[in-house]
This record gives structure tokens, sequence and C-alpha cells, in this order.
């Protein structure tokens, strides 16, 4: 019997080609995106829109097929391996449901659908490139394809002052951050003279077995680690490398801060838990002190600011810093344990954060609310299910039992538990309670807190605005919110199904 | 050869660029400290590779200065488009998105 996969062993090429297969998928269906583009006389409406969803469909397929694969591609540089399928599992949903949410919204703006479906995508294969890239090269090559892309989206609406200026700052400190990541790199190779991080290593692990490794290596390998882990820290949006992060996810189009919320924090933090488990080797310094003091100032700093704004969008960057904070327990909690809680933390976040992003959608397309968290006052009677939603990600997002949001946060804490971080844990909880309050207080507003004209309303108005909403809100964003709900929903009453997958991908880090 | 004295030499030069896009103001002369940044990582590696006899320091170099080639393009595209809207490229004129 002919047996595909031994073919595919035997030919080098074919094998690269299948590594990155996924992403290979989602780059064609660009293209054809971006093609289809040239010709203005076709109905330009929709075609990209499900052109787009279907590559990512596709993706998902691919992903799916090649789910029990350990293929190792382009002379090493790029790696499909279980920790992928996870991760691009999570990027995949998290760019299906940016298209999604995108449909009417960015119509609403007069700007060329195509180009943007395609950055879209295009940003989608640099995240899922960067999870997979396993070389220092390929690292920096990737989150370049991945933050370009993300560049030109954020300044997309054109003529909007606010997105042009988001789309400065994203692009000054983004760079900044790049610069950083490269010149550590310069560090990390003088070093080990590597740029293969499971080269890298292992030259850490015999040289530290055999006589441990000389003070000219340990110092530029100490410099160097420090200067990469800033240049992550900015895609992470962790404490001292944030400010980009407000400014842009205010500034962009809605559905473009959706993807940079989820997508590519869940890149950044899958990239950082690949590096750091393999070259953050404890022996040259004690990293673990240096993540604890980052991730206590992100929380407190994150969930400090967001309870001062006053804007829902710039409320929710504040809160994806805290996010992040809580994220980072896990990796310091370390092990298996601790890395399977945070990728369970990073999936149910995309389905919590894009729903709530969603649901600012809603509103925004009906008019009813602007990012003003004031014009949220009495809309919970008006419009009952959408707010009903909307309450249920917000205290996902609080960490309420029965959402995904606690058990996220129970499998974190607990790992950092394991290994007795017991202050961390305390702090951690106290933020807990803090971010509660801001969350809780838009909820309030919604529902006990009236609008004033609110008790005017009459029987004929609200038919009228039963059809506005009809008219308003396409069938895409309900699946979208519909999607959302499912999966907290799913992921907070039986996480034990997505656990058992995120500690099956996490064993392929080991097996370097 | 004394590869510190390299090293030392591409770290000044991205202190420099990185003070530049701290505190210059005008937004063309930020991109060319970043672009400094980033040639001083160039400049490391080339002298690294150099040292240690291997090729893939080179290698990097030509990536990054692809990429390099990629930013400034979106970079005046920007500056571009806040020139249309501010009539200026001082960066203090970015100040609607704050707090």
């Amino acid at each position: 019997m002919l047996n595909t996969l031994q073919i595919y062993n035997n030919y080098l090429v074919e094998r690269s080609l299948l590594s990155v297969m996924p992403e290979l998928v989602i780059v064609i269906f660009a293209f054809i995106v971006l093609f289809l583009g040239l010709f203005r006389k076709l109905p330009d409406n929709d075609n990209s829109y499900y052109l787009s969803l279907i590559g990512i469909v596709f993706s998902i397929l691919y992903v799916l097929m090649l789910s029990n694969q350990n293929i190792n591609g382009f002379f090493g540089s790029v790696v499909f391996d279980g920790m992928d399928v996870f991760v691009f599992i999570a990027i995949l949903f998290a760019g299906l449901l940016t298209i999604l949410m995108s449909k009417k919204y960015i119509e609403m703006f007069n700007l060329p659908l195509a180009e943007y479906y395609s950055l879209i995508l295009f940003t989608v294969a640099g995240m899922m490139l960067l999870v997979s890239s396993v070389n220092l090269i390929m690292i920096f090559l990737s989150i370049e394809f991945m933050s370009i892309s993300a560049y030109i989206l954020t300044g997309y609406i054109k003529g909007n002052t606010r997105s042009t200026e988001a789309a400065l700052k994203y692009f000054i400190l983004g760079s900044f951050a790049s610069a950083f990541l490269i010149f550590g790199s310069v560090f990390i190779y003088a070093a080990t003279g590597h740029l293969n991080i499971y080269n890298i290593h292992n030259f850490l692990y015999t040289g530290s077995s055999n006589s441990g490794l000389s003070a000219s290596i340990r110092d530029y390998l100490s410099i160097g680690l420090i200067l990469f882990l800033i240049g992550l820290a900015f895609k992470m949006s962790l404490f001292p490398f944030h400010a980009w992060t407000p400014d842009s996810y205010d500034g962009a189009p809605t559905t473009v801060t959706n993807l940079m919320a989820t997508g590519i924090k869940v890149a950044a933090f899958a990239i950082f838990i690949r590096v750091f488990s393999s070259i953050f080797d404890s022996s040259v310094f004690n990293f673990y002190n240096i993540l604890w003091i980052l991730s206590v100032l992100t929380m407190t700093f994150g969930n400090l600011a967001a309870l001062l704004q006053t804007n829902i969008k710039r409320l929710l960057a504040y809160s994806s810093i805290a996010q992040a904070g809580y994220m980072l327990i896990g990796i310091i909690g370390g092990g298996h344990y601790g890395y399977t809680a945070t990728l369970f933390y990073l999936l149910s976040y995309v389905f919590m954060t894009a729903g709530a992003f969603a649901i600012v959608i809603v509103f925004e397309n009906l008019n009813i609310a602007s990012f003003d968290i004031k014009s949220y006052s009495g809309i919970g009677y008006k419009y009952p299910l959408i707010s009903a939603s909307m309450s249920f990600f917000l205290l996902a997002l609080a960490g309420i039992p029965v959402t995904s949001g606690f058990m996220g946060k129970f499998y974190v804490f607990s790992a950092a538990i394991k290994s007795n971080y017991d202050w961390l844990i305390f702090i951690a909880l106290l933020n807990s309670a803090l971010a509660a309050f801001y969350y809780i207080k838009i909820i309030v507003r919604m529902y006990m807190i009236s609008n004033g004209d609110a008790d005017q309303v009459e029987l004929g108005e609200s038919s009228a605005n039963m059809t506005a909403i009809a008219a308003n809100i396409t069938p895409s964003l309900i699946i979208t919110i519909i999607i959302s709900l499912i999966f907290t929903l799913l992921l907070g009453i039986y996480p034990q199904m997505f656990i058992h997958f995120a500690s099956q991908s996490v064993t392929s880090l080991w097996k370097i | 050869m004394d590869i510190n004295a390299y090293l030392i030499v591409a770290g000044i030069l991205f202190s420099i660029g990185g003070l530049g896009v701290l505190i210059r103001k005008n937004l063309i002369v930020v991109f060319m400290s970043l672009e400094l940044m980033f040639n001083a990582a160039n400049l490391g590696f080339v002298a690294v590779s150099g040292y240690l006899n291997l090729i893939s320091g080179d290698i990097f170099v030509i990536f990054v200065m692809v990429v390099a080639a990629a930013e400034a393009a979106i970079a005046l595209g920007i500056a571009i488009a806040f020139y249309r809207e501010k009539g200026t490229i001082n960066i203090d004129k970015a100040n609607e998105l704050k707090w």
C-alpha cells in the first residue's frame, strides 16, 4: 500500500512545504482576494469576505489533518508540532471571528474591501509563522510580517486622524521593539554561535554540564536574553512596554483592535513560551524573578488604569494589559502544568475578548452608543439579548465561575501555587477583585442607571427599533457572538477536553 | 581581532538610535533613528559572524536590510497620511489619543 506520509518523508521540499501548509493556504487565499480586488467591475461587496472565510476554514482543516505530525521544515527554521496545533486553532479562530465581525462594519467607512481582507489574512499568516518558527531569523521575519500588516490595518480608515495617529504610534514603538529583538539576537549569536533555538538550547545545556559557561559567554547571553525579552514584552504589552497598547487599540478600527487584542497577543505569548522554555536558561540569570516583577506590575497597572477609563475601547485595552499579567503567571509557574494553563487561558481569552468587541461593534453599528461608557446607560432593557451577552463576556473577563475566564484563572493560579509563588497569587487575587469592579461597573450602567429618555420609549418606536436592528446587525455578527458565547461557556463548564488538548500540545516543547 | 570593541561600537550606535527615537520631534528623524538601531544590530551581526567564521549572521543582515526597506515604505506612507491630516510632521501633534 502506498503510504502518503512515507512519500512526504522522502522529499525534503515537500516536507518543508508541508510544515508551513496552514500558513501557505492563508497566504494563497490572501493573494487571490487581492487579485480579485483588481477587478473593480466585479461586485466587490461579498466575494473577498467569503473567500477569506473559506481560506481560514481550509487552514483549520489542514491543521486538523496534520495534527499528529511533527515536521521540521526549511532546514530546521520552521517546525510544525503539537504546540502549533493548539495555538493555530486559537489564532485561526481569532481571525475567523475578526473577519465575521468586519462584514458590515468595514463597509460603513467606504474603504476598499479586498485589501482589508487580504491584510487580515496576511496578519493571521504572520502570527502562525511566528508561532512555528524556531530560528531567530524566522522569529524576526515573522514578527515583522505580522506587524507590518497590522500597522497598515491600524491606519486603515483614510482621513480619520485618530486612526492615522494610532498607526503612527504603533509603528514607532513596534519597530523600536523589533530593533531590541534583533540587537538581543546579536548577543545571543555572539555567545553561542547559533541562530536556531534548539541548537542554542543544546549548546547551553551541554556547555553547562561540562565546565560551566565561560564568563564572557555568560555576559553576552544575559545581555542578549534581556534585550530579546524586552522586544517580546513590547508585543505582549507588559507593563513598562505597554505604552502603544491603549492608543493603537483606541484609534484602530474596532475589528482590527479585536485582531490585535486576540491574535497578536496569542502569537506573542506562544512564541515567548517556545523561546522561554528552550533558551532562557536559569543558570545564566534568574528570569523567573524578572517575570514575577513584570507580571505584578503589568496586572496592577492595567487594572488601576482601567478603573479610570471612560472609553470602552480603552477600558478593554487596559483590561487586555491586565490579562497579559495573568497569562504571565502561568509561565512563571512553569513546567508542563504552567504552560498548559497559559495556553488554556489564551484560548479562553480569544473568545471572551472577541465577544466583547463584537458587541461594541453592534452598538457602534446601531449608533445607539458611542465608545463613551456613559452612553451605555439604560441599554439593558432596550436591547435585552445583546446586553445580556455583553454582561456575560464582561463577567467572563472578570473571572466569575461558569465562564471560561474563571477556569483559565483557576488553572493559571494553581500552576503558580504548585511552584510556591504564594505572594504572586495573593497580589493576583487582589487584582481580580479590583478588575471585577470596572467590569461590573459597565453592567450596572446598562441595567441600573436610566438614560433619561428610556422611560419614554413607546410601542411604535420600539418596533422601529426592531427594524433598525434587523438592518444593522448582520447574521455574521450574530454568528460571531454565538460562537464566542458557546466557547466561553463550553470552556467554563467542560474544560477537561481543552486542558487535555493543551497539555498534549505542550509536551512537544520538550521533544527537542 | 577583539569582538568586544565591535559590539561596544554597535551598542553605542544602538543607544544613539534609541535616544533619537525617544527625544526627537521630527517624524523623519525618528525613522532615521530607527534605521540606525537596525544598522547597529547589522554591524554586530557582521562582526560576530566574521569573528566566529560563520555565515548565518551575514544572512541575518540581508534579511534585516530587506525588512528595513519594507518598514521604510510603511513609515513614509504613514508620514504622508499624517502630514495630509495635520499639515506637519511634528510628533507632538500626535496628541489626540491620550490616557
